[in-house]
């Protein structure tokens, strides 16, 4: 599981495994590693939560200053790209949840030989057809018909409408394609990146001689991968929220 | 009371050429300050985390628009038999599609967010 030597393929990291076989209704519905990080990702936001905020005090502690953060974090993203009514303030739980997912997630993933949900597409692409499906539901409950509107570009001469029409529906479209590959494909660049680099230093202590001193080098950009691979891990979860605010916004407001 | 003004005067107070020396030493602190401020600001971590993620999200959405645009023209064309000009009218048209997500990107990030109002303390 840790790190595995040479000779290892980059992407075995990412293999669903069965934990448990089960079978619901016809589907296939076994516990595997995923769904297992799954659990235990939203089981730590939870556990964490509860834990941080159980005697919650005036003047916070040190747990509760961390969940205090994380919620002004996401409240002022909210605050920021969403709308600062109390229109916009409704969908707060909803963004607090999903960055909350993707972020703790990601993070678990960067513990070498843990699995990284958010490296699976069909993760990602659900968590984006919830925030498009959010998206529209709401759109049309709250402006009906109109919400179609959002497709029809305002100010345009009527003659460009047949172009901009189908323009305007491939770029809504083109969002939760966005949202889900962006998230997918860094983690899963990511990972890979750094299971190449550490799988040199492997090689290179295995060969002979002289080349050992040299795997000094793929050690040094694994760590350095490493630092940036935290980086990334934060700010995709965060882009996911800013896009989810900046969708939604779009279903509160209208057509823009 | 800073040790190197006259004593000549009761406790408290102040002649008034030394309140204008005080303002200005004020003032000119306040304006070091700004100028402190203001080159930490530029390259600080949020910053360019910030960044780093705006770069990332105009990678992506070109290439969501391109992509869209040539799974709809593909299989529109299975549909209707008219291989293959709904798929070059398509892939055209998600280009368009992946270029305007970007300027609107580009031009949303040019106006200031919301500035928090004083509407938005009240109301909770």
């Amino acid at each position: 599981m840790i790190f595995a030597a040479g000779g290892h393929s980059p992407i075995e990291q990412f293999a669903l495994k069965k934990i448990i076989p089960l079978k619901l209704f016809g589907f296939d519905a076994s516990i595997t590693n995923s769904t297992l990080f799954m659990i235990l990702t939203v089981g730590l936001i939870c556990g964490f939560l509860y834990y941080a905020m159980r005697g919650a005090q005036r003047v916070p502690g040190r747990l509760q200053s961390v969940a205090e953060m994380l919620y002004d974090f996401v409240a002022s993203t909210v605050r920021d790209n969403l709308d600062d009514g109390k229109d916009g303030r409704r969908f707060f739980p909803f963004v607090f949840a999903l960055f909350a997912f993707v972020l703790v997630a990601n993070m678990l993933g960067m513990i070498p030989g843990f699995f990284t949900i958010t490296s699976h597409i069909i993760v990602t692409a659900a968590l984006a057809l919830l925030v498009i499906a959010v998206v529209i539901v709401y759109g049309f409950m709250r402006h009906g018909i109109g919400f179609l509107k959002l497709f029809v570009p305002s100010g345009v001469p009527a003659v460009l409408m047949p172009l901009l029409v189908p323009i305007e529906i491939i770029s809504f479209i083109s969002r939760p394609v966005s949202l889900s590959v962006r998230l997918f494909a860094n983690m899963l660049a990511g990972h890979i990146a750094l299971k190449i680099f550490a799988g040199f230093v492997a090689t290179l202590l295995a060969a002979a001689g002289a080349w050992k001193v040299l795997s000094i080098l793929p050690l040094g950009l694994t760590v350095a991968l490493s630092a940036l691979e935290l980086l990334v891990a934060f700010l995709q979860a965060y882009v996911f929220a800013v896009l989810t605010c900046v969708y939604l916004s779009d279903a509160v407001h209208g057509a823009h | 009371m800073p040790a190197d003004t006259p004593n000549d005067r009761k406790t408290g107070e102040i002649s008034s050429s030394d309140r204008e020396a005080l303002k200005q030493r004020a003032s000119e602190i306040g304006a070091k300050l700004d100028g402190a401020k203001k080159r930490h600001d530029v390259p600080s971590a949020a910053g360019r985390g910030a960044a780093m993620g705006r770069g990332m999200r105009i990678a992506t959405e070109l290439v969501a628009g391109v992509l869209v645009g040539c799974v709809l023209g593909w299989y529109l064309d299975q549909w209707l038999g008219t291989k293959p000009w709904l798929f070059i009218l398509f892939f055209l048209l998600g280009t368009a599609a992946g270029m305007m997500n970007i300027i609107r990107q580009a031009s949303q990030e040019r106006t200031p967010p919301n500035l928090p109002s004083v509407k938005d303390d009240t109301e909770d």
